[in-house]
């Protein structure tokens, strides 16, 4: 993901802030939609693709990184065919309910949500989203968390393997993890990273840390990013409108 | 004599009370020291070196850093001019890039962003690191993050360096560089290490801890020459001057 944020593609050098404040104005603008209006969800489609298209990323990817997440989220309407029976449509003995309508306009609108966030991260580095979180004043711990645990969830999943590694080579004929010391497992690497969070604080209080993070050099907006902004902006108010 | 930068007096600190793990430690360094702190593990090497720089400020006796005492109102200045290497370099690298991480510290002095950029490419420089500027952390090798570990302090302009372990996980091409940069450094420096090699290359002088206490404190090649003294106390002469 760091590598497809850094690379040189026109979108990746709008302002963080700008990227930001347009994914949740997205994300907002897809929820405002009344849960029967496919048509009109269906048409908010046309950012991702522009997104898509800008920042030369691979849609087949994107749906591979994003296997876990998205059926998640599809699984929120799943149940609203049960308890929506109206007629809504009837193509010839087949007919669709309200239910199936509401159901799909929320699986799309989770997904274009997920998709939406997945663009500003694949197009701006963690370092610039959060930069654009302090511009908007969300609370620097908080950033710092986002940050961190970004940074960390490699060495995380790291020491995670080579438990699994010391406990596989000392168990051969294992399938798994014995559920007898799933708790001594998972206590160890609990410890192991409260360590690590200890260390890391203390290295960061050596280097002058008191509080505020300084993530990545200050950038004003430009004519471009305001430009951008605002076409987009337009776009979403037409799109809700028509 | 030139100017005093630490000087400890009657030092004694434990984590828990009755497991002391440092007992009645006193030395002074001054400006151009280059101090080798060798003994076996767990006799207190790291925690002495953490002292240093106020992380555990709950010890007996006194210490002073620069003629500040090392205590918890004076730390912000203290450690302005102390650059620590942690052993384990994932603790110390904690940003994304290289870049980033190096800056770190000249960002939170609030330099300019010209002098920050001016900084990173010195320290870069001086470690040979100039190719992993933009690298992400998370790919690089052990060697590479210790190498970018100790770019971040140099980044800072520390009058004093402590490093702990600096040479493990290094290669010997590495490693040989690392020796060329401590000696370039012409400040004060203290190495925790068990590599007797290159604290003969780089120090010229030792203290030998065991058991908490300071066992010995003198030139180097003296004590790292002495094997007796050495395998009493958990360690053996440097490999150049074992007979094969």
């Amino acid at each position: 993901m760091d590598t497809i944020a850094e690379r040189d593609q026109w979108v990746n050098h709008i302002h963080p802030l700008v990227k930001l404040v347009l994914t949740v104005a997205y994300i907002a603008a897809c929820v405002s939609f009344s849960k029967y209006d496919l048509t009109g969800i269906l048409r908010m489609g046309i950012y991702l693709i522009v997104v898509f298209i800008l920042g030369d990323i691979s849609f087949r990817d994107s749906l591979r990184r994003l296997r876990i997440v998205l059926p998640l989220v599809c699984f929120v309407g799943l149940f609203n065919p049960f308890f929506d029976r109206e007629p809504y449509l009837q193509i010839g003995s087949l007919v669709i309910t309200t239910g199936v309508i509401s159901m799909v306009t929320l699986m799309i609108k989770g997904i274009y949500s997920v998709l939406a966030a997945y663009l500003l991260i694949a197009t701006t580095s963690i370092e610039k989203i959060c930069y654009a979180l302090r511009l908007i004043h969300v609370p620097a711990i908080l950033v710092t968390q986002i940050l961190l645990t970004y940074r960390y969830v490699s060495v995380l999943l790291e020491e995670a393997n080579r438990i699994m590694q010391a406990y596989a080579l000392r168990a051969p004929n294992q399938k798994g993890v014995h559920f007898k010391v799933w708790g001594t497992l998972a206590g160890q690497l609990l410890l192991r990273s409260m360590d690590r969070a200890n260390e890391v604080y203390e290295s960061m209080t050596l280097r002058g840390y008191r509080g505020e993070f300084y993530y990545a050099a200050k950038e004003p907006c430009k004519g471009k990013d305001y430009l951008y902004l605002f076409v987009w902006l337009a776009v979403f108010a037409l799109l809700i409108v028509i | 004599m030139s100017h005093i930068h630490i000087n400890l007096e009657h030092v004694s600190y434990s984590y828990e009370k009755s497991v002391p793990i440092l007992k009645d430690i006193s030395f002074v360094a001054h400006e151009n020291d280059s101090i080798g702190l060798i003994g076996a593990n767990g006799v207190g090497k790291s925690t002495l070196l953490k002292l240093l720089v106020g992380l555990n400020t709950d010890y007996e006796g006194s210490i002073r850093v620069e003629e500040m005492p090392v205590v918890k109102e004076m730390l912000p200045k203290i450690r302005e001019k102390i650059g620590y290497v942690f052993q384990d370099s994932d603790s110390q690298l904690f940003m994304s890039t290289v870049y980033d991480d190096v800056a770190f510290a000249p960002r939170n002095y609030g330099l300019s962003e010209a002098e920050v950029e001016k900084r990173v490419c010195r320290a870069l420089e001086m470690i040979h690191i100039e190719h992993l500027r933009e690298k992400h952390i998370y790919k690089m090798s052990g060697g590479e993050k210790k190498m970018a570990s100790i770019a971040t302090i140099l980044a800072m302009t520390p009058d004093i360096i402590l490093m702990d372990e600096p040479s493990i996980a290094l290669d010997p091409r590495n490693r040989r560089n690392l020796i060329h940069i401590l000696n370039e450094f012409e400040h004060l420096k203290i190495i925790a290490s068990h590599d007797l090699d290159m604290i003969l290359e780089t120090c010229s002088r030792v203290i030998l801890m065991a058991n908490g206490e300071i066992i010995r404190d003198g030139d180097t090649r003296e004590i790292l020459s002495d094997r007796e003294l050495l395998e009493e106390n958990g360690l053996e002469l440097p490999l150049c001057m074992q007979r094969i």
